[in-house]
Formats: C-alpha cells, sequence, structure tokens
C-alpha cells in the first residue's frame, strides 16, 4: 500500500511556454477548497456551464488537464495533439478564465486516486501552471477559502508538454495495477440533515431555545422560546455544540426527543424533523 | 476514521479557525526558480547543509529528500542503504532543521528516496535534491506569486497530519454505508428545491420563515439561490454542503436571480439548527 501512496507524489512532465503581459486587473476571490485524504487541494469547477467538476490545484502540473470523459460531457474534443480550448471555465468562488487551454487526458495519477476513492468525490483534472500563474495564490488550511488574487501576467499558451520519462513510465504501470487490484467504492450519497427550526443561545447556566420559526418542526411540537434545553435524543447537553454533535445524522422527516425546562417543570418533546436549513 | 472523513471533506476546518489564532508574525519572503518545466525550485538547507535546490510542489503530499542530500545532511548515516523505492518503502523521517531563507522549520517530516521524476527533472534542468510538499507548507499561510517569483511565508498553528497515517487508515476503513449527514452550521431559515429536469444553475427557494434569518436578509420565495456565501448552490446537497462551512453569527454574501436580475443579499445565519 505504501508504494502505492509514494507514487500519488504528483509530479509531471515538461513544458516549454514563454510569458506574455496582460491587461493589468486586481480582483480578488475567495475560492472554498476541500482538502482530500492525500492531502490535495480539491476545487469546484464548471466548464461552459457544466458541472461542477472537482479539479486539484497543483502547482507540479505544468497545465490544465480535463479527464476525457469530462471533454465529451461538455462538447469539446481534443486537437489532434491533445489539446483543447475551454470557452468558460470557471472555479468556485469567482474566478473565470475565457479560452483555457488544457489538455483532455487521464493522467495516472488521477485514474489511480479514483480507483481507490481517495478524494471522496470523483477526480475530474487538475490545474496546473498555465492557468494557476495567472493568480497570487494564498494557502492557509486554518481558513475554508482560498484567497486568489488576479495579476497582470499572462501565461503563455502551453506547447508539448515532452515525453515522460522511462521511470514515470515504470511507476504509471505500477499505479494502473495496483489501484485495479485495491479498487473500493467509496462514493457517498448526500443527506441533508434535517430542520428543526430553533434559534439557540447559550449561557453559563446552559442552552436556551431563543426562538421558534413560526410553523417550523420545533414549534408544531411545542418548543417555545425560553425553554431550557437539557437533554436532545436522551443525553445531557450544556452548549449549542452537543445539540449539534446529538443530532448531526438526523435527516429530515426523523423523531427526536429534547428534554427541556419549562418554568421549573422538566418535560420532554418530540420533534419531528423537517427539510430546509 | 469517521472523524478523519470529517476533517478531510473540509468541514473539520471552521473549528480550527476558532482554535489556531496564531499571533502575526511578518511575512518571510522567499524568492523562487521556475524551470522551462514550470516547476518551481527553491534552495533550502537541511541541518546546516546546503543549500540544495528542492521542487515546491503544492500536489506532493509528502516531503521528500534524495538519498545523497539525506547522506550529506545526516538525515541517513553513510553506511545506511537507501531503502529500495517501490519494494520496501521507507518510514519517514522528522528532519531537524529546514531553513528555506529567513524561515526556519523543525522537525519537518520527509522520506528519504530518489524519486525518478526528481531525477529525470535534474537530468534537464541540474541537480535538484527533492520536493517540498504539504507537510511543510500547510504549516503557514503561503502566498505564491508567479509575477514576482516569490512566495511568502507567516506561521498558521496548523499542524499538518501524518499523510500516511491517514491515508492507510482511509484504504483499510470499510467501504461507506449509506448516505452521510451533511448538516448546516446555522439556522437560515429557508427550505429550497431542485425540480427533477431542471438543469439550470442554483435552486429554487421555495419557503422563508417569517422572522429568521433569511427574512431578515430580504430573501423571498421563488428567489433562485445561485451562491451562498461563495459556494455553488446547483442541488439541494449543494446547498446544506455550502450551509455547512458557513459560521453563525457573520454575514454571508448570497446571489439570488429574481424577476431576471441578479441581486446580491447579506445574510446572517443564527446559531441553532
Amino acid at each position: 500500500m505504501r508504494p502505492l501512496v509514494l507514487t500519488l507524489v504528483s509530479l509531471w512532465s515538461l513544458a516549454t511556454p514563454t510569458w506574455a503581459q496582460a491587461p493589468p486587473q486586481a480582483d480578488t476571490y475567495q475560492v472554498p477548497y476541500r482538502l482530500t485524504e492525500t492531502k490535495h487541494v480539491l476545487v469546484r469547477v464548471k466548464i461552459n456551464g457544466h458541472g461542477p467538476f472537482h479539479f486539484l490545484i497543483d502547482t507540479g502540473a505544468p497545465a490544465l488537464f480535463v479527464a476525457t470523459a469530462v471533454g465529451k460531457k461538455v462538447g469539446v474534443a481534443p486537437d489532434t495533439r491533445g489539446w483543447a480550448t475551454f470557452k468558460r471555465f470557471e472555479i468556485e468562488g469567482g474566478v473565470v478564465i475565457e479560452n483555457a487551454r488544457g489538455r483532455l487526458d487521464d493522467p495516472f495519477q488521477l485514474e489511480g486516486m479514483n480507483k481507490l476513492g481517495l478524494a471522496g468525490v470523483e477526480l475530474h483534472g487538475v490545474i496546473g501552471y498555465n492557468l494557476l500563474a495567472r493568480y497570487k495564490l494564498e494557502f492557509d488550511f486554518t481558513r475554508p477559502t482560498m484567497t486568489w488574487t488576479r495579476l497582470q501576467y499572462e501565461p503563455p499558451e502551453p506547447t508539448g508538454l515532452g515525453r515522460a520519462s522511462a521511470g514515470l513510465e515504470g511507476i504509471a504501470l505500477l499505479v494502473r495495477m495496483l489501484s485495479g487490484l485495491l479498487a473500493r467504492d467509496t462514493k457517498v450519497e448526500i443527506k441533508p440533515r434535517g430542520l428543526l427550526g430553533m434559534e439557540l443561545e447559550e449561557t453559563a447556566e446552559g442552552v436556551w431555545v431563543r426562538a421558534v420559526l413560526a410553523n417550523g418542526p420545533a414549534d408544531r411540537a411545542g418548543l417555545k422560546s425560553g425553554d431550557r434545553l437539557v437533554a436532545v435524543r436522551g443525553r445531557a447537553v450544556a452548549r449549542v455544540g452537543d445539540v449539534h454533535r446529538r443530532l448531526a445524522s438526523v435527516g429530515p422527516d426523523e423523531d427526536v426527543s429534547l428534554t427541556l425546562v419549562r418554568q421549573g417543570k422538566a418535560m420532554t418533546l418530540t420533534v419531528t424533523t423537517g427539510r430546509g436549513l | 476514521m469517521r472523524a478523519v472523513y470529517w476533517a478531510v471533506l473540509g468541514l473539520g476546518l471552521v473549528p480550527t479557525v476558532a482554535g489556531g489564532q496564531a499571533p502575526p508574525a511578518k511575512p518571510v519572503t522567499v524568492p523562487f526558480e521556475l524551470l522551462r518545466s514550470k516547476h518551481m525550485v527553491v534552495r533550502v538547507k537541511l541541518n546546516g547543509k546546503g543549500p540544495y535546490r528542492l521542487l515546491f510542489d503544492t500536489g506532493a503530499p509528502l516531503n521528500v529528500i534524495g538519498v545523497q542530500a539525506a547522506r550529506e545532511s545526516g538525515l541517513l548515516t553513510k553506511t545506511a542503504r537507501p531503502p529500495a523505492f517501490f519494494l520496501a518503502a521507507p518510514k519517514p523521517v522528522a528532519i531537524p532543521l529546514v531553513e528555506l531563507g529567513e524561515l526556519k522549520a523543525e522537525k519537518v517530516p520527509a522520506m528519504i528516496m530518489d524519486h525518478p521524476a526528481v531525477a529525470a527533472l535534474s537530468q534537464a534542468f541540474g541537480p535538484i535534491d527533492g520536493i517540498l510538499g504539504f507537510p511543510f507548507f500547510a504549516r503557514y499561510r503561503m502566498t505564491l506569486d508567479y509575477q514576482a517569483s516569490e512566495m511568502t511565508f507567516v506561521p498558521n498553528g496548523y499542524e499538518p497530519p501524518d499523510v500516511l497515517e491517514a491515508l492507510m487508515a482511509a484504504l483499510l476503513a470499510p467501504e461507506p454505508k449509506g448516505p452521510r449527514v451533511v448538516a448546516a452550521a446555522g439556522l437560515w431559515g429557508f427550505t429550497v428545491e431542485k425540480p427533477d429536469g431542471d438543469t439550470q444553475p442554483g435552486v429554487v427557494v421555495k419557503e422563508v420563515y417569517a422572522g429568521g434569518a433569511a427574512a431578515a436578509g430580504g430573501l423571498k420565495p421563488g428567489d433562485r439561490l445561485l451562491t451562498l456565501g461563495g459556494h455553488w448552490t446547483d442541488s439541494v446537497a449543494d446547498c446544506h454542503y455550502a450551509a455547512s462551512a458557513l459560521p453563525p453569527g457573520q454575514a454571508h454574501p448570497v446571489i439570488v436571480r429574481r424577476q431576471q436580475q441578479e441581486i446580491r443579499l447579506s445574510l446572517t445565519p443564527r446559531p441553532g439548527l
């Protein structure tokens, strides 16, 4: 398993473009990202209005790589050398790159990660130098977004990427073999947490219902502003965070018991969760 | 294991913000060299030896130091045989001191190996002795500026997890069963829907609770919700996913389309659920 993991240290083959200038701009964007199990930075992308797709941010890649299946989906065909122009390449958070050049390809690193389900989602490509260099990029894993600031640089059109070395071809073969053997399905369906519809407040005395949404689930179950919440699903709660944790796996249309104290009297009510946020 | 998935999917990042407020420090600026292959190379001292040229790669989950540089800098004893690359994958070592310009980092984990891709680049662009990746740069708020050919670093208090350990755990974990519940971090007070066959961006706002946070910010039933706090909301699940990353008590930008016009609202979710 370790050898396979090591090969995911990404490094790509070679390109030889040159610099060019672009008109000045000073736009700043907050780009949401996720950190995968493999510690790659994952962002969401729309191409020509299709998507969202999942792309890695990789300064070790010389150019944009887009999975061949995605090319088909967005109706972009490669030229004879495997390159394509994507009319509108949009990154979640507001970054828009028009006429982005990229390679339609299925790099072995992505194939391997996809077979192993390591990213938690299917990966559709890699954003490399030719797009990244247009922005000043800020990485900070204590923050939920990256900051991208448009630079005055227009990186050159990527040209050829040269040939992979024999060593890399060997790794590619190995990754394909091993990931085939270890393939696993980790695609997870996402279900929203059920809605209760109660605003909470935390004091030294505990957790208070500050308000309920009119005709929302908590309201219909009889909760009232001023109730002190003492237990959720049979377990004591002292902080708002406790309430979130006790309900973290509850979907819509489920019954949950809430124990509260109202005017000195304890009572337990059952809330049927709703949909919404 | 569950916690790992949680953290990896980005939801773990929010609590880190609250806990990890590092005191503001002056950024350290470090120049980099851009190879013709468009890889970044930095000059790094290992235990006071060097400088060595290392690739700087945000796509690398591990730091890698070549065998010769490891021997010179005392990471590998002169006689110890380097581990074979694929057959017996090495355990990481902790480099006591890594210096990048004025930046000093201690106990930086790295694998000792001659990576074939590094060897290929060395042949083309002169000696390169390894890779600096996630376990190094994640310790900092880091900026990359290709125009100025420099990067900046400010310690951010983040402690990069052990990548290999997390990966092993992930690979050995049972395949997930059933859906994963995504929870909004605050109470917004509205519902959304996405009718079957609707392939347009966004979701439709169905109900806005009177007196709730969304109503207070001007959201209306029938609005087409395009983004929530900068996140795309193209499905109901997306919408909840976005809300999971947006802390209550803070104003978040929200973009809706209402009668052919895009309108920017500011909504402040409240503590609750």
